[in-house]
Order: C-alpha cells, then structure tokens, then sequence
C-alpha cells in the first residue's frame, strides 16, 4: 500500500462520557497499521464530529460510546454526515453496544460495531477492503 | 541465618536441579521464579511491615475491620450489603429526574433498604451543564439523576425525613469538577431544615486530577479546578467537620490503562497535590488528611502483585504524610477505602460473561488477603451494559459470603507478612512507584504532568501496550484469544433483568427535565441571580477567596449548577482534551 494515499480515520468520541481507553488504543493500533488517524478527544457534539470528517476528508468514522447513549448519537453522525453529501463515509461504532442494539445500528447504516474483545487487525481488515470495494464501485472521493 | 550459605546451596540447586529441567523442557529461562530469604533485606519486620493499625500500615490500616467484627451478627440476621442500611449510604445509584430518583428511592426504602443516598450524576452534571444546554441532549438522566438548581437537589432528598433525615443517614455525591456546588446544596438544605452542617457526614467524590487523566468529566484547566478543591476542602473543615473531604481513585487510572506502577505514582502524586491544597488554605496536615478517603486501589487478575500493591501502596503513603509533610496522627497517614483489592471491571470479558464471576473471586482473594472485605466485584454482567441483573448480583454478593464464611479467607491478618517473594514484591512495587513518581515530581508535580498531558499521554500508551500483547499472544486472556475453538462451549447466560429504572421515565426525563428548568427560571427571583452570579465572578478572580460562601449564596437564589459553572468558565477558562 506504499503507492496508494493512505486511509484517513476520524476516531471520535461524541456526548459527554470521557472514557476514552478504547478510542485511544483503536488509534494507536490503526496508526500502527498504516491508516492515517486523526483523534478528536472526548465530548464532542455530533456536528464537530461531521465537520471534523468533511475538513479531514476521512474516508472512515469511528465513533466509541460506552455511556449507552449510542442509538441517538450514531443517528445525529450519521444524519448530519449524509445531509452534507458525505453519506458514503464509512462509519463503525465501538464501546459498549448491547447485543439488541447492535442490529439496530447496522440497520441504521453503521458499516460494523466492535465490541469489548475485538481485535484492531480486524477493524483495520474490515476498513481495508470496505474503503476499497467503496472506491471500486464509483471511484475515489 | 547464614546468608552465604543459603546463596551457596541456591547455586547449587540451579545448577543440580533448576538448569537441567529448564533444559529437559528446552525452554530458554525457567517459567516460575522461587524466592529465599536473599529476596530481601528484612532484617527488620517492624520497620517495613509492623503491626496492623501501626505504623507503616503495611500489614493492614487495623486488626480487622468493622465489618469483620459484625460477621456474625450480618450471617445470623441476613444483612445485605447492597441495601445499605445502619447508618450507611445504600447503593450507588441515580437516574432520571430529581422527582424519578426520588420516587425510586422512596419505593426501595418501602422494601427495607434504608441506607443513605449514594447519588450517580448524569453526564450534563458532571460536566457542568444544565439539562436545556445543547451539550446535554441525549445525556439527561441516563447514567446518573439530573441536577440542575437546589431546587432539583431538594426534591431528592424529599426520600430523607424523619429517621433519614441528613443529620442521620450520610450522603456520598460521586461528582468532581462541580462538587463546590452539590456541597453547597447540601449546606443549603441543611439550612433549610434547621440542621447543623457540623451533624453532615458522608463523601463527595471530589478528585477533580484523576478526571484529567482518567475519567474525563473536567471542566476548568487544573489549576483552578485545584482552587476550588483547595475551597472545598477549607470550608467543609471549618463548618462541616464529619464530611469526608474527597474519595481519592487509583482505580479509575487503573481502568484507563495504567500500569500498577503508573497507578500508584499518579495516585500518590495526586494525594501530595491534595494534601498540598490544604497546606496552601492554611491548614496543618492533621486537620484535614484523616478525611480523606480512597476509592479501592486495584484493577487486575494478578493474584500476588494487587496483594503486594495494597501492602505497597500504604506504606508509601504514609511514608508520605509523615515524613514529607510532618503529620503525627495516624489517621491522616492511612489509606482510608472501602474496599482494598478487586480486579478491574476491565479484567471482564464480554465473551463468555459467566467466567466473570470466577475472575470477581480472584479479586475477592487478593482484597481478604490484603486487609480489606474479600469482594467479588463487579457482577458477571458488567461488560454486558448498564445495569446489573439480580441474578449477578446475588451471585457476586454470595461469592464474597462464600469467600467470608466458608473459606474463611479474612480470619487473618496479612497472611502473607514475611513470605521472601510477597516482602521482595512489595518492595519492588514501592521502589518502582516511587520512581514514577519521582519522575512526575520533577516535572513539577500532579498539576504540571496533567497540564504537560504526561499523565494521560502515559496511560494511553500502557493501555495500547497491553492490547499488543493480548493480540500478540503475550497474554492470554480465556475465551477471548486463547481456548475459542470449536470444542469450546458457549454458556449462555439468562439474565432476567428487573428493570433497576423504569425505561419509560428514561425515555422522556429529558423533556420533563427542561419543562421544570424552565419552570425555574420563570419563577425565580431574576435579580438576585444576577446579583449572586456577578458576586461569584468577583470573587473567582480573585485567587485568595474562598467560593464556597458564594456559591451557597447563588445555589440559595437558585442559580442553576449551568450558570454558576458558565461564570467560572469565564473567568477559568476551559480545559481542553490531550491530543495523542
């Protein structure tokens, strides 16, 4: 992948719940992997969030939740994000995501939900060939 | 004993006994390590172990504790500890609106549990905003209760008359950057009621450090937060005297991804930046360091090192609060927590949630080994989402029965004082703190290796370490990189859960919350808000004042947390997050 530009990931924490261990480590890891990887630091509004991966031009969101707040704020991300013509932005979601809510989520539009125990050669898997197959089907953003 | 000749005999098992079996088994080191009296240099018992209840409080803060001493009477009369009870706070708890907890409150006391209000805050509230604020959307009494005005606060405690009254039953508030305000609430009920705050007891959280590097819900830079602590703390000695002034968490830094050592010297970095607030407010240590409090050190499946760690960890403190800062009561030289060891909720695992159970005994071990009540914490169910199930609780509070009665692991104190590997360990966990800590002193201390992001920079990249080694199977942890094939059986868990908070009141506290914001905010006296806040922010600039009479004065003409938090924004600013 050295000729290929490298896959930007906007790791964000949206609400106020600040327990941000697996937001860090899913940086570091997919930092390690060779994405590109910008971090925003706890409580960020759902909007900051949109504008963050419209101005970075991320190919990929992932948003950690572990308030259980998950369902309305994954909606707003995800709302705001089509409403401004970036709707083919890859977004997952991690942190604690009971097992009913997680059907809910890929309902809604959420491309994979991690949970406690996932590996991050997995997530940078999963990122890997979904940004490709998306680039495959209508080219590069 | 003859120290060469046990060192000769060593060397000689190596070399007849320990070297061929490494060898026979082709392995490039031995995998168990077995310790003589070379592991350490304790020729003197009393000065590293001593008595428990003396000095330097390695062997245990006393004897036994007050809970061992009432296991009888708790086995023959069914005393649960969840339901507080006997002048205790009750469980830990909160959710909706003020009138919701109340009500739910109110119901649990109908049922027996008597004990004082242990109040969970929403988000919003912790950080500082009021329900309408656009921060707080989605956020109003979900994980905790809503607390906007005193007027919110009030209606809580509506569940605490007569013979629960706050002179009676304590209250633990687990808030850090607005615990100025929830203090001051408490002070203005009891005003209300006639009550001398010298009769308040019970705990604010109050550890404002560890939400920089851990927990997240800060809302001014640290030293300002360290001014209002300094506030807190000078007022509470002064008219409230019973209240704990802070409940001190390692355990959070630990879930977060320190190390044990990391824990330790940010923990003991933060408690000397604590003490030092005091000292700054023109108190002497004794005055104020016996009322603070620790909030269980601990967080991981090792068995031996979080036994060495509580030994560890209170003698360096009270080596601290002696020798640094002159104290001579005892009590301000102990590590004052309701629980010792315990694994992290963070040791628990999502697959095959039943194993949790196992690994809360583990911790429960280590705790009646190290001083504390043997605890198996948290429920299995814990990684499974908010809210614990019955049937995980009962099972957690029976495992810790289990562990009291049956296996009797508390009848000792300090089993392990004077085994060469738990003193050797012990010590080695000391020195190792000790030179993190040194390192966070040169710094400057607490304060500067927050400001500088050290803290959280540190704790970040041990929590990535440790999931490198998990992925690169350098450590394997049961049914989630190791023992998952096919073989393998998935115990499927029926958790029954009661619903502990009703969903429907849930879903619409939100707007019901705002509705009785903007009740507040029509009906009271507008003037006197102004009046109050502009008081406040006076007096926040000027460094020397204490804010505690000021903001009775503003939570007294109901000025909402939001606003009294926005002028202290203001004048503080806001702290803002670490980038990696």
């Amino acid at each position: 992948m050295h000729a290929e530009p490298r896959i930007r990931v906007l790791i964000a924490k949206p609400g106020l719940d600040g327990h941000e261990r697996g937001a860090q480590v899913v940086s570091y890891g997919l930092r390690d992997q060779g994405f590109e990887v910008i971090y925003t630091g706890i409580r960020q509004r759902p909007e900051q969030i949109v504008d963050a991966a419209i101005q970075e031009d991320v190919d990929v969101v992932g948003l950690s939740i572990l308030s259980g707040a998950h369902v309305a704020l994954t909606a707003k991300v995800l709302e705001g994000l089509r409403s401004r013509g970036a709707g083919d932005i890859l977004v997952l979601v991690g942190g604690v995501i009971p097992d009913d809510d997680r059907q809910k989520l890929l309902d809604m539009g959420v491309a994979a939900v991690y949970t406690s125990g996932a590996k991050i050669e997995d997530i940078a898997g999963f990122i890997r060939s979904s940004v490709r197959a998306l680039e495959g089907g209508k080219g590069s953003r | 004993m003859d120290r060469d000749l046990v060192a000769e005999t060593r060397r000689q098992w190596e070399e007849e006994v320990l070297e061929p079996r490494v060898r026979r088994f082709n392995l490039p080191e031995s995998p168990t390590r077995f310790y003589t009296p070379l592991d350490t240099d304790h020729g003197d018992f009393l000065e590293k172990v001593g008595f428990p209840g003396w000095f330097p409080f390695t062997a245990g803060n006393s004897p036994f504790d007050y809970w061992r001493a009432h296991a009888r009477t708790a086995a023959l009369f069914g005393y649960r500890p969840d339901w507080g009870g006997g002048g205790k706070v009750g469980k830990y708890g909160g959710f909706g609106t003020p009138a919701d907890y109340r009500d739910y409150l109110l119901r649990m006391q109908a049922m027996g549990r008597k004990g004082g209000p242990n109040m969970a805050f929403d988000l919003a509230t912790q950080c500082g905003y009021d329900s309408d604020s656009p921060h707080a959307e989605g956020e109003v009494g979900r994980v905790g209760v809503a607390v906007d005005s005193f007027r919110d606060f009030a209606v809580i405690y509506e569940a605490f008359t007569g013979e629960l009254d706050i002179d009676k039953v304590p209250s633990n508030f687990t808030i850090n950057a607005p615990a100025c305000v929830i203090i001051a609430m408490y002070t203005a009920l009891a005003a209300r009621r006639g009550i001398d705050p010298a009769k308040l007891t019970g705990t604010p959280q109050n550890d404002i450090l560890k939400e920089f590097i851990s927990r997240g819900t800060y809302i001014f830079p640290p030293r300002p937060s360290m001014r209002l602590f300094r506030d807190t703390l000078t007022f509470m000695r002064k008219h409230m005297p019973l209240m704990n002034v802070n409940s001190i968490g390692g355990y959070h830094i630990r879930e977060a991804g320190a190390t044990r050592e990391q824990d330790l010297a940010f923990s003991m970095a933060n408690g000397i930046a604590y003490i030092q607030a005091g000292i700054d407010g023109g108190l002497m240590v004794d005055d104020f360091a016996p009322m603070f409090t620790f909030n269980a050190f601990g967080g991981s499946m090792e068995i031996y090192h979080e036994i060495a760690f509580q030994r560890a960890a209170r003698r360096m403190w009270a080596h601290i609060v002696r020798d640094r800062f002159g104290a001579r009561d005892k009590r301000s030289m102990m590590i004052r927590q309701p629980i010792t060891a315990h694994i992290g909720c963070s040791s628990t695992t999502l697959k095959r949630p039943l194993n949790n159970l196992t690994r809360s005994v583990i911790g429960g071990i280590a705790a009646g080994m190290s001083g504390g009540l043997p605890g198996a914490y948290p429920p299995f169910d814990e990684p499974l989402g908010l809210g614990h199930s019955q049937e995980a609780v009962q099972l957690q509070i029976d495992a810790t029965r289990i562990l009291i009665y049956e296996a009797k692991v508390a009848d000792v104190c300090d089993p392990w004082a004077g085994s060469y590997f738990m003193e050797s360990l012990t010590d080695k966990i000391e020195e190792e703190a000790l030179a993190e800590l040194e390192k966070v002193e040169k710094m400057g201390g607490a304060i500067a290796a927050i400001e500088n992001g050290y803290m959280q920079r540190a704790v970040a990249k041990s929590a990535y370490e440790r999931q490198k080694r998990i992925e690169g199977l350098e450590e394997f942890v049961v049914g989630v990189n190791c023992f998952t094939g096919e073989n393998e059986i998935e115990i499927m868990v029926n958790r029954v859960v009661e619903a502990t908070y009703d969903p429907e009141l849930m879903e619409t506290a939100e707007e019901r919350q705002k509705a009785s914001l903007a009740a507040l905010r029509r009906e009271r006296d507008g003037r006197a808000v102004l009046s109050s806040l502009k008081a406040l922010e006076a007096k926040a600039k000027d460094e020397k004042e204490n804010l505690m009479p000021v903001i009775c004065e503003c939570v007294e003409n109901d000025c909402t947390l939001g606003e009294i938090c926005d002028v202290l924004r203001n004048v503080f600013g806001e702290a803002q997050p670490v980038k990696l």
